[in-house]
C-alpha cells in the first residue's frame, strides 16, 4: 500500500459577487468528491474554504496511485457471435469494438447453461499526480456560475477572472493549467495588509500560510468574527442590531478579514422615517442598524469593514460621511415630497410602465379602484369604510412616483401612508396604503383591516388577470410578476375571513381589462385564472398537512372559491377525525354504489317495486339530501357531512339484505334508480369515491 | 480653507500648510498616472454623451482585435438630474475620468488601486472594495461584469470587463474603469457639496470653487431642461438625427454616423425632462436609439475593424443590413 497524501488547490481571483460564492462553496463541496470518484483517486475528507478572492480545496488522505481494475463484460451467446465456421459475426466485432478489446480477445464461457462471449477491460493503476491536472482543470470548469465573463485575451469563462492558481500534493507541485495560468505554491493574502506572494511549503500549510496573511478561510469564520463583533457593541452601548440573513451573508463575503466598527450619525436624521434610514444603511450600505431597548431605531450603526483594525478611526469616520450624505438626500427627497399632496403625484403614474401591453400604473390605479369599489359592495362594507377602500386604491401607487421611493425602492407604501397622512386623509386610509403590498410572503401578516384587505386584494388580481389575460402567466421556474405569491396572499386574506367571492372578482377585474380595450378571450382567460387558484389553494392546503384524497374530494365537487375549499377541506378532515369508521365505510358505500350506478336511469324510483331495506334509503336519501341542500344553503359545510352520516346505516342494510342484479329488469332498473339517487346525495358535498381509493 | 478636513489623508507629518489636491489637480494627476501605464490621453469628446462609456473612444473602440488603451476626462449630461443647483449631490452636468483598456491587463486591479495613490488616497489606510455591480447598457447593446469600487462605503468607480458592445462579443475583452470626479474630490478634500469643491488655487490665495466654475450652468440649464427647451423643435430634430445616421451609414461612415446616435440620446433625454414621452413611447424611443447604435457598431466592424458583421444577435444583424449593403466596395482604413 502506498502511503498517503494532503491535497491543496487554490483557485486566486479577483472579487467573486457575495451571494454567487456561496453558490460556489456549495457545489464544490460534491463537485470535488465526484471528481475524485469519477476517474477512481482514493481520497479521504474533502473541505471547501472559501473568500472573495480565492476557492480553496483541501483532500485528506489522497493515495498515491489509483487501484488497477479489471473489468469483465459479458457479450452475446457463442452461438450469435460465431457463425457455423467459428468465424466472428458482426455482432461480437461490435461487441468487442463496444468494451474496447480486440476481437480476438473475446473469451468463451458457459453461464447457466448458455456458453456467452465475454470481454475482459484491464485498467492499470494510475499515478494520482499525473491525473490530477485534467481532473482539477475539470473542477474549475465545472463550477456553473450565475454570470460569468471573459477577461483579457482568454476564451476561457469564470465569475470574475483568475489570476493565480496553487495546486499541492503534499511538497509536490500539480502543474494544472487554466486560462494560461500554471500551478505553483505562492499564493496572496488580504489584498493590503499582507499582499504576498507567500510560499507555500507543503498542502498542509495552505490554509495556515493564508490565515497568516490576515485572511479568514472559511465563511463561517468570518460569520463568528462578525457576529461576535455585533454583540461586543450591542454589550457597550446596550443597543440591539437588526442582521437579515441575505444581508449578512453578503457582508460576510464582501470582506477578507472582518472587523466591526460602530458609527454615528446625527440625531437631526432621526426624524426621518425610520423605514428610509434603514434602507439606506442595509440595502445600500449594508450597516446594521441599532435599536434600542424600546425598539426605536437609534442614530448608531454597525460597519463592518475589510480594512486594517489599526485604521479603525478612519475607516469609521469616512462611513460616518457617506451615511450623512446619504440621509441628507433623504431628508431633502422626503421634505420635497411632502411639498405636495400625496394626491398630485397620482397624476404622474402614468410615466411608469405596468406592463407593456397593459399600461402603465396610472391605467393600473384607475383598475385597482374599480375593483376596490367592486370588492367593497361584495364585502357590504358600510358607506365610510367603501369609500375609505376605493381612496386608499385611488393613492395607493401614488408614492411610486416621489423622490424618496423612486432613491429607496423598499419603502414603497410606507412612504405613500406618511405622505397621505400629512395630506390629511384618515388613519383607514393611510393604513391601507402602506398595507397594500401584504402579504409580501407565505405567512407574512396580511393588512389588518378590511379595507387594507381589499386595497391589496384588488391589486394583486389586477396584476394576476391581466398577466394571464395577455398570456404572460407563470410556467414552470419563471415567474418575474411574482404572480403565484400574489395568488397565495389573496388566498391567505380570503382565509381570514375577508367575505367576497374570488370568481366574481376575478369577472370584475377582467371586465376593467376588457373595458380598456385589452384584447384577450374572456372565458379562456377566466378558467386559467380560476384553476391557477384551485392549484395554488392545493398547493396551500397540502403544506399545512390536508391530506390529498380529502383535497381531491371537495375539488371534484366543483368548488372554485378557495375559501370553500379550504373550509371544506378542514370539515372534512374533522369529520373524518371524529367519526373514522362513519366516514370509512361512507366513502366504501358510495364508491361501490358510483361503480354500479348507471345514471341514464335517472333517479325516479318506483316505490311499489321496494322492499323494506329499499324504502329506508329511499326515505333516509331524500331527507339527508334536504338537510345537506339546507345546510349548504347556509354553507355550513360541517352539518352537511353530519347529515350524510345518517346514511351509513340504510346503505349498510341495503348492500347486506338485497341482491341489486336481480333478475327482474324492471326491479333490478328500480335498485339502480335508487343508487343514482344515493349518490346524488353527495354531488354538491364531496366525491367519496376519491376517499376510497387504497383502502 | 478651513471646510478642508483632512480626513481622507493621512497625516503623514506633512507641513501644515500642505492643503489636498484641488479639481484639477486630481485630473491632472490621473491623466499623468494613466499616461505613465501607456494610455492614450485624449481630450473630452465634443458632443452630448450620458456617460463616459458613450464617447467613441470607449464604445466603437471596445470594438475589433487592436489592442487600445485610452484615458480622458468627459463631461457627461443627464437632463433629469437637474435640480436647479440646489442639490449637493446631485446636477445635469457632471465630470466622469473614463480609462479603456483592450485587452485588459493581468494586473488592472493593482493599476487602479495605483491610480488612488496618484491621487493621494492611502488605501492601506482605508477600506478599498470591490462590491459586485454588473453593467448593462440595453441602448448600445452592451454589457459586461464587474464592480463599484467602495471607500470606506462610498462608491468612487465603476469597474467593468466588457463582454458585449452593439450586439457583439468584445474579443479581446476590455477593462473600463469609470471614476465619478466630484465624488472623488469631495471625499479627497472632505466637502459635503459638489459646488465647494476647490477648482484651482493660486499661490496668492486666490481658489475658485466648483460652485463659481459651474453653480449658474447648473441653474440655467435646470431650467432649460425641464422649462424652457422647445419640444416641437427636439421631436423633428430627433426624427432628423435619425435620418441622419442611416444616411451617414449607408455612406459606410460610422464615425459621423455615431454622432448622430449620440444627438439623438441627447434630445430624447431633453424630452424626458421636459415631461412630454409618455411611458410607451419612451420603449419605443429607446429602441430607435438601439437600433441606430447596433448599425454603427456593425459598420464599424466591417469598414474600420474589417470583419463583415456576423452575429448571433438578429436584430443587430437585421440593423446592420443596410448599412453593409450600401457598403460594399468602399473600404475606409
Amino acid at each position: 500500500m502506498s502511503s498517503l497524501h494532503t491535497l491543496a488547490f487554490e483557485i486566486g481571483t479577483e472579487e467573486i459577487p457575495a451571494f454567487d460564492l456561496h453558490k460556489a462553496m456549495l457545489q464544490l463541496e460534491k463537485l470535488v468528491p465526484a471528481s475524485l470518484d469519477a476517474v477512481r483517486i482514493p481520497h479521504g475528507a474533502v473541505s471547501i474554504h472559501t473568500t472573495p478572492r480565492r476557492l480553496i480545496v483541501l483532500v485528506e488522505d489522497v493515495a498515491e496511485t489509483t487501484e488497477a481494475l479489471e473489468e469483465v463484460f459479458r457479450g452475446p451467446s457463442a452461438k450469435i457471435a460465431f457463425d457455423a465456421d467459428g468465424n466472428p459475426t458482426k455482432a461480437a466485432a461490435g461487441f468487442a469494438r463496444g468494451k474496447g478489446v480486440d476481437v480476438d480477445a473475446l473469451e468463451r464461457r458457459e453461464e447457466n447453461g448458455t456458453e456467452y462471449v465475454f470481454a475482459t477491460r484491464s485498467v492499470p493503476a494510475q499515478n494520482v499526480a499525473e491525473l490530477l491536472p485534467g481532473v482539477l482543470k475539470g473542477v474549475i470548469e465545472d463550477i456553473s456560475w450565475p454570470k460569468s465573463c471573459r477577461w483579457g485575451t482568454r476564451r476561457e469563462y469564470f465569475s470574475r477572472p483568475v489570476r493565480w492558481l496553487v495546486a499541492l500534493l503534499d511538497e509536490r507541485v500539480i502543474p494544472v493549467e487554466f486560462a494560461g495560468l500554471t500551478a505553483g505554491n505562492t499564493t496572496r493574502g488580504h489584498r493590503f495588509l499582507a499582499p504576498g506572494p507567500h510560499t507555500v511549503p507543503t498542502a498542509s500549510d495552505l490554509l495556515s500560510v493564508v490565515e497568516a496573511a490576515h485572511v479568514v478561510t472559511s465563511e463561517q469564520g468570518r460569520e463568528e468574527a462578525i457576529r461576535a463583533g455585533v454583540a461586543r457593541v450591542e454589550a457597550e452601548t446596550g443597543f440591539t442590531a437588526e442582521l437579515p440573513e441575505k444581508t449578512l451573508l453578503e457582508v460576510v463575503n464582501l470582506s477578507e478579514q472582518p472587523t466591526v466598527l460602530v458609527g454615528t450619525f446625527e440625531e437631526e436624521f432621526l426624524r426621518v422615517p425610520e423605514e428610509i434610514i434603514v434602507d439606506a444603511m442595509l440595502m445600500h450600505q449594508r450597516y446594521f442598524p441599532l435599536y434600542d431597548a424600546e425598539g426605536a431605531l437609534t442614530n448608531r450603526f454597525i460597519v463592518v469593514t475589510n480594512g486594517d483594525p489599526a485604521c479603525a478611526d478612519i475607516i469609521t469616520g469616512g462611513n460616518e460621511r457617506v451615511v450623512r450624505a446619504r440621509l441628507a438626500d433623504a431628508k431633502f427627497f422626503y421634505e420635497e415630497d411632502l411639498k405636495r399632496p400625496l394626491e398630485a403625484y397620482v397624476e404622474r403614474l402614468d410615466e411608469v410602465v405596468f406592463q407593456e401591453t397593459l399600461g402603465t400604473m396610472k391605467d393600473k390605479t384607475d383598475r385597482i379602484v374599480a375593483l376596490a369599489e367592486h370588492l367593497a359592495a361584495d364585502a357590504q362594507l358600510g358607506q365610510a369604510d367603501a369609500a375609505d377602500a376605493v381612496r386608499a386604491a385611488q393613492l395607493a401607487k401614488a408614492d411610486l412616483v416621489t423622490n424618496a421611493v423612486v432613491e429607496f425602492t423598499s419603502v414603497q407604501g410606507v412612504m405613500g401612508s406618511y405622505y397621505a397622512e400629512a395630506s390629511g386623509e384618515n388613519a383607514q386610509v393611510a393604513q391601507a396604503i402602506a398595507d397594500h403590498y401584504r402579504p409580501r410572503f407565505s405567512g407574512d401578516e396580511p393588512p389588518a383591516s378590511d379595507v387594507g384587505k381589499i386595497v391589496a386584494a384588488a391589486d394583486k388580481l389586477d396584476t394576476i388577470c391581466g398577466l394571464f389575460a395577455v398570456g404572460q402567466g407563470p410556467t414552470g421556474s419563471s415567474d418575474p410578476f411574482a404572480l403565484r405569491r400574489s395568488a397565495i396572499g389573496i388566498i391567505a386574506m380570503l382565509e381570514a375571513g375577508l367575505p367576497v367571492s374570488l370568481m366574481k372578482a376575478v369577472d370584475a377585474s377582467l371586465a376593467t381589462y376588457a373595458n380598456a380595450g385589452i384584447a384577450f378571450d374572456r372565458e379562456a382567460v377566466r378558467a386559467e385564472v380560476a384553476d391557477f387558484f384551485v392549484t395554488r389553494t392545493k398547493v396551500m392546503l397540502r403544506d399545512s398537512g390536508a391530506s390529498p384524497d380529502a383535497i381531491d374530494a371537495v375539488l371534484a365537487a366543483g368548488v372554485e372559491e378557495p375559501a370553500e375549499i379550504i373550509a371544506r377541506v378542514r370539515a372534512l378532515e374533522a369529520a373524518r377525525v371524529n367519526e373514522p369508521e362513519t366516514f370509512d365505510d361512507l366513502a366504501t358505500a358510495y364508491a361501490r354504489a358510483n361503480n354500479l350506478r348507471d345514471a341514464a336511469l335517472g333517479a325516479e324510483v318506483n316505490e311499489v317495486l321496494m322492499g323494506p331495506a329499499e324504502t329506508a334509503l329511499a326515505t333516509a336519501a331524500k331527507e339527508v339530501n334536504a338537510r345537506v341542500e339546507e345546510a349548504l344553503a347556509a354553507d355550513d359545510y360541517a352539518a352537511a357531512l353530519a347529515a350524510l352520516a345518517a346514511l351509513r346505516a340504510p346503505i349498510d342494510t341495503f348492500f347486506a339484505d338485497v341482491l341489486i342484479m336481480d333478475e327482474d329488469t324492471a326491479v333490478r332498473e328500480n335498485r339502480l334508480r335508487l343508487l343514482n339517487r344515493f349518490v346524488g346525495v353527495f354531488a354538491h358535498v364531496a366525491d367519496f369515491g376519491k376517499m376510497a381509493k387504497g383502502k | 480653507m478651513s471646510t478642508e478636513t483632512d480626513s481622507a489623508m493621512r497625516a503623514e507629518g506633512q507641513a501644515a500648510e500642505q492643503l489636498p489636491p484641488t479639481f484639477q489637480d486630481v485630473i491632472m494627476n490621473l491623466q499623468r498616472y494613466w499616461a505613465s501605464v501607456g494610455c492614450v490621453i485624449l481630450q473630452p469628446y465634443d458632443n452630448e454623451v450620458g456617460a463616459g462609456t458613450n464617447a467613441p473612444a470607449t464604445t466603437l473602440r471596445s470594438l475589433g482585435p487592436d489592442t487600445w488603451r485610452t484615458a480622458y476626462v468627459q463631461g457627461c449630461r443627464r437632463p433629469t438630474d437637474g435640480r436647479y443647483g440646489e442639490n449637493p449631490n446631485r446636477t445635469q452636468h457632471y465630470f466622469q475620468f473614463q480609462v479603456l483598456m483592450k485587452p485588459s491587463p493581468d494586473n488592472i486591479q493593482d493599476l487602479y488601486l495605483g491610480s488612488l495613490r496618484a491621487i493621494g488616497i492611502d488605501v492601506d489606510a482605508h477600506d478599498v472594495r470591490f462590491v459586485e455591480d454588473d453593467w448593462e447598457s440595453p441602448t448600445l447593446g452592451a454589457w459586461g461584469l464587474g464592480w463599484e469600487v467602495w471607500i470606506d462605503g462610498m462608491e468612487v468607480t465603476q469597474f467593468t470587463y466588457f463582454q458585449q458592445v452593439g450586439g457583439f462579443e468584445c474579443d479581446p475583452v476590455p477593462v473600463e474603469i469609470a471614476y465619478g470626479l466630484e465624488r472623488l474630490t469631495m471625499y479627497i478634500q472632505g466637502v459635503d457639496s459638489m459646488f465647494d469643491i476647490v477648482w484651482a488655487r493660486g499661490d496668492d490665495g486666490v481658489t475658485f470653487t466648483y460652485g463659481d466654475v459651474y453653480l449658474e450652468n447648473e441653474r440655467e440649464y435646470s431650467k432649460f431642461n425641464f422649462e424652457v427647451a422647445d419640444t416641437e423643435f427636439l421631436f423633428q430634430e430627433f426624427n432628423d438625427r435619425e435620418a441622419e445616421c442611416l444616411r451617414t451609414l449607408e455612406a459606410g461612415l460610422p464615425l459621423p454616423a455615431y454622432d448622430s446616435v449620440l444627438k439623438c440620446c441627447h434630445t430624447f433625454n431633453l424630452l424626458d425632462a421636459r415631461g412630454v414621452i409618455s411611458a410607451t413611447e419612451r420603449m419605443a424611443y429607446i429602441l430607435r436609439v438601439r437600433t441606430l447604435a447596433k448599425a454603427c457598431c456593425a459598420s464599424y466592424m466591417e469598414h474600420v475593424v474589417g470583419i463583415a458583421p456576423a452575429t448571433d444577435d438578429t436584430e443587430a444583424s437585421d440593423a446592420a443590413a443596410p448599412a453593409s449593403e450600401a457598403g460594399k466596395g468602399e473600404r475606409h482604413e
